[in-house]
């Protein structure tokens, strides 16, 4: 009989090694702090390059944004019955993106779950640039864009008010709200690192840093506060970005549109955005890892458990996909299965495969620790989601509006160029923004690694040394 | 405190820092009259240090309160003073109102506890500050106010806890 001999997962002799995985315990704060302001201040040509071609795209698409202003909404693909297009389905889209910073930042850090430490400030920032390239397109959307103030509650000449029955004006409220929401989220966590940045540079960026710090010194009662507002914070955001793809679906559920007046549309649609969401915010960290050398503060745990929750999400939108998909087949009502016949073995059904492959396949390679480690794998196994997210998106949007009750009323979209530029406009200036985010704001949060050193040490259980965490916040 | 002194120890481990508030204390410096600073978060009294009161949360219910009436005032009232009937749905319907309501209050909430926590901490504050920029790479600091005759006790304590720099503080522009 063998004896029974745990296998060891740290030796004492291997401590010095694990202590490096430990949330970087050997160093000293002023190497943390190095180690994160060097490559802000420090950008190649390539960057520079990536830069230029991103303006462009966006100036490009700010010319076709003008055209379309010119010469009206016609210059679109929109028509009846399509009166939804691809600027409603990148709309939907760039919410999702929105919605992982909240879920990390937020979520994660009243859970404490201290992986999270590394990628907030990352995920805070997908939050907002996402939501300002999605609160583009109701003003896009509108064609006749300069009486978008008809929409803000306030007393006028027109005898005209808001209808806030409409859905419309939930969107507006519930995306400003989500976009003040996360920006003062993510510029609050930023004032210690803020104080971090103006201590240690010059020029314009201390001038910079010094008016975002606020006077930040780091006193005890400033972080006392700082952690009370940012504990209120975590707790109100979350049914904000719960109550936003919420709302965003009800725009469709509210509708008697077949397929889309579902009760079942709010959670499916919050889902699928928590999907699409972290596997972007996966894309983008193995993308800036690689691009700011940050691979010490960017380790394979954090992409290891970043994985886990993609494809918990994976799974969980393939629950509620099937779960409306099975009611809807087994009703059987002629519209829906006339819907349900174009998706499966119609023109859409190159759509429709590409969709279930692009979402179904990843949920499956994530399973494999070595396709959530290796960051080149996972950035594929994540665009392929996303790839997945859009196009059921264009399925959900376009595909569905393509058929209705009224037989005669049946009809087809073809995006034009100017939707097209105009979608790419909002792809590079998201990229863009993101980009030149990273070179002025401290990409990692810095008082947040410190923070998670403090909490842990290894302790000696038999003849193993255990990693444990102390409850400090 | 009249013609009182500041000074500024910076030590390099908590536990010394600790226990320097400690013998401050029993020199005679009152709580308030020491400002720990670090670049770190520390756990709340692991500095020897009393816990501070925060209104932030009551700030942070009024602006909830204040939320959800304006909320109210625009989902149920002006719905009144400008009437549309549309889709044969009543003026004012419970679905739409707890829609707009809820997301009022709790954008006054977020916005409530972000002015809240500022003006808690009383920023913006761009004036000159006793500070020291090793604090952000490391070191702790600890700000005593004491009268001039206790300077020399003062100094003993922190150096002998091993303070890196004990002396007048710069007063920086932050």
């Amino acid at each position: 009989m063998s004896e029974f001999r745990p296998e060891p997962s740290i030796e004492p002799e291997n401590a010095p090694e694990f202590e490096e995985r430990l949330l970087l315990l050997e160093r000293e704060d002023w190497e943390i702090n190095q180690a994160v302001l060097q490559p802000m201040l420090k950008s190649g040509w390539v960057f520079w390059v990536v830069v230029i071609l991103l303006g462009a795209l966006v100036l490009w698409g700010l010319y076709a944004w003008g055209y379309l202003v010119y010469w009206g909404i016609g210059v679109s693909g929109k028509n009846r019955p399509v009166y939804w297009t691809l600027f409603i389905t990148t709309f939907v889209f760039w919410i999702g993106i929105s919605h992982a910073g909240t879920m990390i930042s937020a979520v994660l850090r009243l859970l404490k779950a201290d992986w999270r430490r590394p990628i907030t400030r990352g995920a805070e920032a997908m939050t907002a640039f996402a939501l300002m390239m999605a609160g583009l397109y109701p003003l896009i959307h509108l064609g006749r864009v300069w009486k978008f103030y008809w929409m803000i509650p306030y007393p006028n000449n027109r005898f005209m008010w808001p209808n806030f029955q409409s859905p419309l004006m939930w969107d507006l409220v519930a995306i400003f709200t989500y976009l003040i929401g996360s920006g003062l989220y993510l510029f609050l966590a930023l004032i210690p690192d803020m104080a971090m940045a103006r201590d240690h540079t010059e020029g314009w960026r201390y001038r910079l840093y010094r008016t975002l710090a606020l006077g930040w010194r780091g006193t005890e009662a400033e972080w006392h506060k700082l952690h009370r507002a940012l504990a209120i914070f975590s707790v109100a955001i979350i049914p904000i970005f719960l109550s936003v793809h919420s709302i965003v679906s009800w725009d469709f559920a509210v509708t008697i549109q077949p397929r889309w007046h579902s009760t079942i549309f709010a959670p499916y649609f919050v889902v699928g955005a928590i999907y699409s969401g972290l596997a972007a915010l996966a894309t983008i960290l193995v993308i800036v890892r690689s691009g700011m050398k940050l691979q010490e503060f960017l380790r394979a745990e954090h992409f290891n458990a970043l994985g886990k929750l993609v494809m918990v999400a994976g799974m969980a939108w393939t629950y509620f996909w099937f779960a409306g998909f099975i009611t809807e087949w087994y009703g059987n009502e002629p519209v829906v299965r006339e819907l349900i016949h174009e998706e499966v073995a119609g023109k859409l059904a190159p759509l429709f495969y590409l969709q279930m492959t692009a979402n179904l396949l990843p949920i499956g390679l994530l399973v494999f620790k070595k396709v959530r480690t290796t960051p080149a794998l996972l950035l594929v196994t994540t665009l392929l989601v996303n790839v997945g997210m859009f196009t059921e998106r264009v399925l959900i949007v376009i595909g569905n509006l393509e058929r209705n009750h009224l037989p005669f009323n049946w009809g087809t979209y073809r995006p034009t160029w100017v939707e097209l530029s105009i979608v790419g406009m909002t792809f590079a200036g998201f990229a863009l923004l993101y980009m030149l985010f990273s070179r002025i704001v401290p990409y990692v949060p810095v008082w947040e690694i410190k923070e998670g050193r403090l909490r842990y040490t290894l302790r000696r259980i038999g003849r193993l040394l255990i990693p444990t965490a102390a409850e400090i916040e | 405190m009249n013609n009182t002194i500041t000074l500024l120890a910076l030590f390099e481990k908590s536990t010394q820092t600790a226990e320097a508030i400690d013998d401050l204390y029993n020199l005679g410096i009152p709580d308030e009259n020491m400002t720990v600073i670090t670049g770190v978060p520390y756990p709340e009294r692991s500095l020897g240090r009393h816990r501070e009161w925060l209104t932030l949360p009551y700030i942070v219910m009024g602006g909830a309160v204040g939320g959800l009436l304006f909320g109210l005032f625009l989902s149920v009232i002006t719905p009144h003073l400008y009437r549309l009937d549309v889709g044969g749905h009543p003026p004012v319907g419970f679905p739409p109102a707890a829609v707009i309501t809820f997301v009022f209050t709790m954008l006054a909430i977020i916005v409530s506890t972000f002015l809240g926590v500022l003006w808690e901490m009383d920023f913006p504050r761009f004036g000159t500050a006793p500070y020291h920029r090793l604090v952000t790479d490391g070191r702790l600091a600890v700000l005593v106010e004491c009268l001039p005759d206790l300077e020399q006790k003062v100094r003993q304590v922190v150096n002998s806890h091993q303070a890196s720099y004990v002396g007048e503080p710069e007063r920086l522009v932050l």
